[in-house]
């Protein structure tokens, strides 16, 4: 009998896992995260994206709690707007529910896979968070927006970093289209219907940022952040 | 020979029409480029409208490589009119001065006349896409110093790196003036034929403004013709500023462009040759 119960136990603990509670799983990942109060950090850009091409190019970000952040570069750099903030805070700023869906493993890492829906009016439809638990870090995100389709930010950490600070983050996207106005494109000839639905079909690509020379908790001026990025 | 083409440089130099073209490209570019320091903010923030939607802009977009490749894009409508107002001149205003019949009593042959004074045309029309090099991309980088390149094609968007772009302006500006030397020779061949400047200087123009019309009406029948009009190679200054460059593209318009010039010069020479002048 007790071999029974036993057996019947494992089993609805493997058909009904038990669920995790994904607001504990946020509050340690923004704790973690909350370590790091500024940073500057050079930054190597590789564009590859169907519709444009753009040489690498270097710039220096500067990011302040809770959502400050001011970019700097002496060439022009083309960086994804979504990406560059990071911090959970830049997620779970507004309400919102979370629910925990499952458990899966990212590039060898473990991670509990956690969906984010904002609620009231927002451009963002669904955040799905790719945490991992055990360095309570964000591995993977993806989110889902009403007027820019669908993009993703793969996170890769230098290994026992202290801070949730990535070193390289890949930002890929699918907008609908980008509908560059011809008229200064320079083309003053007709275009084929082919070259017409080419220009106005969904573009796709990925951004590689490459985080390097860090600097943490140093201290900011306001002031930098008066500035646009230039 | 060279005595002869420097004497007619010295004719063309020698008459004030050939300084509108100088005048007029000295006093437009630099309205453009007080217009781009007033306006051109807002031009790029149309340009890249969308792209800032998904993207951050950082740097300077407006520089004078972008005001130049701007400034380019209007050669082909603009300045074939200020070439072929000397070039329609060349024989024709022999004509209208009277000045033919003493000009082949001289014994030199009627092919070096024709030459050296093609030659002085073509002399004109490089040293005006010169003058618009200067003016464009030396007073462009002056007022707006230089920068990354963003170039909206029709088939996408390409960003040169600052020092990959001077070279690629060099070598398009090379291209345009072989493109405005077709222009040249086709006025000079309207020149060989009349005995009035307007006659070739109108007909010139209006033949590239029939073609660029037929070229930009997306018409199944107009587009089949469409590689058959030199206008269509003219443009092909653009093709510096893919990436990659399709250098076989890129061959053929310069060897179609050579070919035109070769033969409205031939013509012209023939028409010349069998002149009979009575004036």
């Amino acid at each position: 009998m007790k071999k029974i119960t036993l057996a019947l136990l494992v089993l609805t603990g493997a058909l009904f896992p038990q669920n995790k509670d994904p607001e504990i799983i946020l509050k340690r990942l923004m704790e973690k995260f909350n370590y790091v109060k500024d940073y500057q950090v050079d930054v190597k850009i590789k564009i590859d994206i169907d519709y444009i091409q753009a040489p690498q190019t270097k710039a220096k970000i500067y990011f302040k709690q809770p959502d400050k952040i001011h970019i700097e570069s002496e060439r022009l750099a083309l960086l994804p707007k979504d990406g560059l903030n990071f911090s959970p805070s830049a997620v779970l700023q507004k309400k919102y529910t979370s629910i925990y869906e499952k458990d899966d493993v990212i590039g060898g890492h473990k991670v509990s896979i956690i969906k984010i829906i904002p609620l009231g009016e927002g451009n963002v439809i669904l955040t799905t968070l790719y945490v991992d638990t055990k360095e309570n870090l964000i591995r993977k995100l993806e989110t889902t927006t009403k007027s820019k389709g669908t993009f993703s930010i793969d996170l890769n950490y230098k290994d026992g970093s202290e801070y949730s600070l990535p070193s390289e983050m890949i930002f890929s996207f699918n907008i609908d289209k980008l509908n560059i106005p011809s008229a200064l494109s320079g083309e003053v000839e007709a275009e084929s219907e082919q070259k017409t639905e080419e220009r106005n079909k969904p573009v796709s690509g990925k951004v590689y940022i490459y985080y390097y020379n860090y600097k943490i908790n140093q201290g900011i001026p306001d002031k930098i952040f008066n500035n646009s990025s230039k | 020979m060279i005595s002869l083409i420097n004497i007619e440089i010295y004719k063309i130099f020698k008459k004030w029409r050939t300084y509108i073209s100088f005048v007029a490209i000295g006093v437009l570019v630099p309205i453009i480029h007080i217009a781009m320091l007033i306006e051109g903010e807002h031009s790029i923030e149309y340009m890249t409208r969308n792209l800032k939607q998904s993207f951050i802009f950082v740097g300077n977009l407006l520089n004078g490589f972008l005001i130049s490749y701007l400034i380019l894009n209007s050669l082909v409508v603009h300045i074939p009119f200020l070439i072929a107002l000397v070039a329609g001149d060349l024989l024709a205003g022999e004509a209208t001065a009277g000045t033919y019949r003493i000009l082949i009593t001289r014994p030199v042959s009627r092919f070096k006349i024709t030459f050296s004074k093609f030659i002085a045309g073509i002399f004109y029309t490089n040293l005006l896409i010169l003058f618009l090099a200067v003016m464009s991309l030396g007073l462009g980088i002056l007022i707006f110093g230089t920068g990354e390149l963003i170039v909206v094609r029709n088939s996408g968007i390409v960003i040169f790196a600052r020092e990959d772009v001077f070279w690629r302006f060099v070598t398009a500006y090379l291209f345009a003036s072989l493109s405005m030397s077709v222009v040249a020779a086709l006025a000079f061949l309207f020149s060989s034929l009349v005995e009035n400047a307007i006659g070739p200087i109108v007909s010139t123009m209006a033949i590239i403004i029939i073609f660029l019309i037929i070229s930009a009406i997306n018409v199944q029948f107009f587009q089949s013709i469409k590689p058959y009009l030199f206008t269509t190679y003219m443009n092909s200054w653009r093709l510096f500023f893919d990436n990659p460059m399709n250098l076989k593209e890129i061959s053929e318009s310069i060897l179609i462009l050579l070919g035109h010039v070769a033969l409205f010069f031939g013509a012209a020479f023939h028409i010349f040759n069998k002149k009979d002048i009575l004036s």
